[in-house]
C-alpha cells in the first residue's frame, strides 16, 4: 500500500507542497526586516478566527483568513502609529487572539468536531478537498504578489527610512506583506498547525542564508529547502504515524544543524588548505587599491601590490579581503625600510 | 539643468519631528548645479535640515520646496537622491551590491515596472561611478565599511538624480575610499547635479564643495563661500579663535578628535 493510494494522502502531500512553496518565500521578507515572530503572532490571531468559523458553522479557513488579515493590518498601522507601546498592543492582540480562540472553542456546541490540537498542530489527513483548491488560491495570490512585488517589499523590508525618502508607499508595502503573512498562516494551517508555522517560514530562510550569495538565490533556494523539508516530513509522518507538523518542523531543524556544521567545517578546512599552500597576510592595516600609494604589479591574471618589496594579492572571501604574500619583488626594496 | 528653478527654496521654514521644532525660521536658496556643505556640530540641526528636504522630517511652518515642488509632492522622486548615514548596509539576508544598488532605481519605476534593460545598465554605470564595478555580484557583507558607504552612494546614483542629499558620506570612512568618493563627487557635479553635503568636517570634499551653510542651534550662523566658514567651524569645534588666524585651512583636514567621535555616536 502506498502512499498515493490514499485520496487524503494525495490531498495532504498537495497541501504540504504548497505550503513549502509559499511560506519560505513570504518568510525571507519577514526575516530580512527582523520581523521573524510576525508569523507566530498572527496564526495566535487566526485561532480566534477558527473559533468563529466553528460556532457559526462556516468554513474555518475562511473565517481565519479574515481573522489574520484583519490583525496583520492592525498590527502594521499600530507599528505606523509608532513610538506608544506599539510592542505592548501587539502582546495584547496576539494573547488575545489565542485566548479568545480557546474561549470560545469551549462554547462550542457539543457534537461539533472541535479538536483544539488539530488547529494548533495541524491534522494533515483532515484536509477537504474544498481546502486544497482554497489553499491553491492562496497560494497562487502570494506567489504572484512576491513575484511582483519583490523588489519594493525588499527595499522596505532591507531600509524602511530610505524606502520613504525615495517615495516607496512604506506602509502600503508593510500592510500587503502583513496581509500575505496572514495568507500563508491560514494555508499552514492543516499542515504544520498554528503555533508551528513560524518555523516553516524562517527556517528554511535561515538554511538557505548559510548557502547564498544574493537575496534572489536566498528566495529561490529557501522556496526549494521548504518544498523538500514539507513533502519529506508529511511522506516520514505517514509511515512512523507521528504528527506531520512536529515532523516537518523536526526535519528542517535537522537540516538547519547540519548545514550549520557542513559549513563551518568547510570554512576553517579551507582556511587551513589555503593557509599550508600560501602565506597569508591577516588583520591588513589598509586595502590595497588606486589611492594606496603601493605600486600595483600585474601577476599572471591578477594584479598584486608592491608592499614595500612584498607583493601582495588580494584574495576576496565571503568574510572580506585578505592578502596572499605572492613572494618577493624581484626589485629589491628601499635599503632603509 | 538650465531651468530657473533652484534645487532647494526654504522660506521661513522650521523643521522638527512631532511638533518639536529643531531648525527654525530658515531662508536657503540652492541654485542647480551648487555643490553645498551643510555644516554644524553634533546636535547642529543640519541632519534635520536634510531630512526635512526629503520628508523624513516635519515641516512645521514656512515653505521648502525641492525641484520647485513642495516637499513630498515632487512626482518624479528619482531626481532626489539620499545617502543616509549608516555604517553597515549587510542585512540579515545575504544581498549583493547590484541587489542593494538596484533599490535606488525604483524611484523610478513607480510601484509595478521592473527594471528593464535600461534600468539595469544604469545600475552597473552607478557602481562603476563610485569604484565597485569589479564587486557587482559580490555580498555587500564582504566589503569593508567604506566601500559600503560606496555602495549607498551608488544605490543614489543609481536613479540619475538631478540633486543628491548625503548625511556624512566620509565619516568613519579610510582615506581611500574617501579619495574615491571625492572623485565621484566631482564628476556628478562636474554633469550638474546639484550636491548638499551634510557633514561636519568639509576637509575631505573641500575640493568639490564650493559653498557653506553652517546650522547652530538650529539656525543659520553663516552661509557663503566654503573657505569662508572657517571661523563659525571652528568656533563650533570649540577651538580657541586665535589658534587658526587666517580662514579655514582647505589643504588640512582637521584634526578634531572630540567632535568626530561625538558625530559617530550620533543617531
Amino acid at each position: 500500500m502506498g502512499l498515493l493510494d490514499y485520496d487524503f494522502m494525495q490531498r495532504a502531500l498537495l497541501a504540504s507542497l504548497m505550503v513549502g512553496l509559499v511560506a519560505p518565500a513570504v518568510g525571507v521578507f519577514l526575516v530580512q526586516r527582523r520581523l521573524s515572530l510576525l508569523g507566530d503572532g498572527l496564526g495566535h490571531v487566526a485561532l480566534t478566527g477558527v473559533a468563529v468559523g466553528v460556532l457559526t458553522a462556516t468554513s474555518p479557513v475562511w473565517t481565519a483568513l479574515v481573522a489574520a488579515v484583519a490583525g496583520a493590518v492592525l498590527i502594521e498601522l499600530v507599528r505606523a502609529r509608532g513610538r506608544t507601546s506599539g510592542d505592548v498592543a501587539l502582546a495584547v492582540l496576539f494573547y488575545g487572539g489565542i485566548a479568545g480562540g480557546v474561549v470560545l472553542l469551549s462554547l462550542a456546541p457539543r457534537g461539533q468536531a472541535t479538536n483544539l490540537d488539530s488547529y494548533l498542530f495541524g491534522a494533515i489527513t483532515t484536509t477537504s478537498p474544498q481546502d486544497v483548491a482554497v489553499f491553491a488560491g492562496i497560494s497562487v495570490v502570494v506567489l504572484l504578489s512576491v513575484a511582483l512585488l519583490g523588489q519594493r517589499l525588499y527595499a522596505v523590508s532591507d531600509d524602511e527610512e530610505y524606502a520613504r525618502a525615495v517615495g516607496l508607499p512604506v506602509l502600503g508595502l508593510n500592510v500587503v506583506l502583513a496581509a500575505l503573512v496572514a495568507s500563508t498562516v491560514v494555508l499552514s494551517m492543516r499542515v504544520v498547525g498554528l503555533l508551528l508555522i513560524s518555523a516553516l517560514m524562517i527556517l528554511p530562510s535561515a538554511i538557505a542564508q548559510l548557502l547564498a550569495r544574493s537575496f534572489r538565490e536566498t528566495v529561490l533556494l529557501a522556496c526549494l529547502i521548504g518544498v523538500l523539508v514539507s513533502v519529506s516530513g508529511t511522506a516520514t509522518s505517514f509511515y512512523t504515524g507521528t504528527p506531520s507538523g512536529g515532523t516537518i518542523v523536526l526535519l528542517a531543524i535537522a537540516l538547519f544543524l547540519l548545514v550549520t556544521s557542513v559549513v563551518a567545517l568547510r570554512e576553517s578546512t579551507a582556511r587551513r588548505r589555503h593557509r599550508r599552500r600560501v602565506d597569508v597576510h591577516d588583520a591588513h592595516p589598509h586595502e590595497h587599491g588606486a589611492a594606496c600609494g603601493h605600486p600595483p604589479v600585474p601577476h599572471g591574471d591578477h594584479v598584486d601590490y608592491d608592499h614595500d618589496g612584498h607583493l601582495h594579492a588580494p584574495h576576496r572571501t565571503g568574510r572580506g579581503v585578505h592578502y596572499d604574500e605572492h613572494g618577493e619583488h624581484p626589485v629589491a626594496a628601499p635599503p632603509n625600510r | 539643468m538650465s531651468t530657473q528653478i533652484p534645487a532647494i527654496r526654504l522660506r521661513g521654514a522650521t523643521i522638527g519631528y512631532g511638533d518639536v521644532p529643531i531648525v527654525r525660521d530658515v531662508d536657503l536658496t540652492i541654485a542647480a548645479g551648487e555643490a553645498v556643505a551643510v555644516l554644524g556640530s553634533n546636535g547642529s540641526g543640519k541632519t534635520t535640515l536634510s531630512r526635512g528636504l526629503l520628508g523624513l522630517a516635519t515641516v512645521l511652518d514656512g515653505e521648502v520646496q525641492v525641484l520647485g515642488a513642495p516637499v513630498g509632492r515632487l512626482r518624479e522622486r528619482g531626481r532626489v537622491g539620499y545617502v543616509p548615514q549608516r555604517h553597515s548596509i549587510s542585512g540579515a539576508v545575504p544581498a549583493t551590491v547590484r541587489e542593494v544598488a538596484g533599490v535606488g532605481r525604483l524611484a523610478r519605476l513607480g510601484l509595478f515596472r521592473p527594471l528593464g534593460a535600461a534600468d539595469r545598465r544604469a545600475v552597473v554605470d552607478a557602481v562603476a561611478a563610485v569604484g565597485l564595478a569589479d564587486r557587482l555580484d559580490d555580498p555587500v557583507a564582504a566589503l569593508s565599511g567604506g566601500q559600503q558607504r560606496r555602495v549607498l552612494v551608488a544605490r543614489a546614483l543609481a536613479a540619475e538624480p538631478e540633486l543628491l542629499i548625503m548625511d556624512e558620506p566620509t565619516a568613519g570612512v579610510d582615506a581611500a575610499s574617501q579619495e574615491a568618493l571625492a572623485g565621484t563627487l566631482a564628476a556628478i557635479s562636474a554633469r550638474g547635479t546639484t550636491l548638499v553635503v551634510v557633514t561636519h568636517e568639509s576637509a575631505p570634499l573641500a575640493g568639490v564643495l564650493t559653498r557653506a551653510v553652517v546650522v547652530d542651534h538650529g539656525r543659520v550662523a553663516y552661509d557663503g563661500p566654503l573657505s569662508g566658514a572657517g571661523h563659525h567651524d571652528e568656533h563650533l569645534h570649540h577651538h580657541p579663535p586665535e589658534r587658526e588666524p587666517a580662514g579655514y585651512r582647505l589643504d588640512q583636514p582637521t584634526v578634531t578628535p572630540g567632535p568626530r567621535a561625538a558625530a559617530d555616536r550620533e543617531r
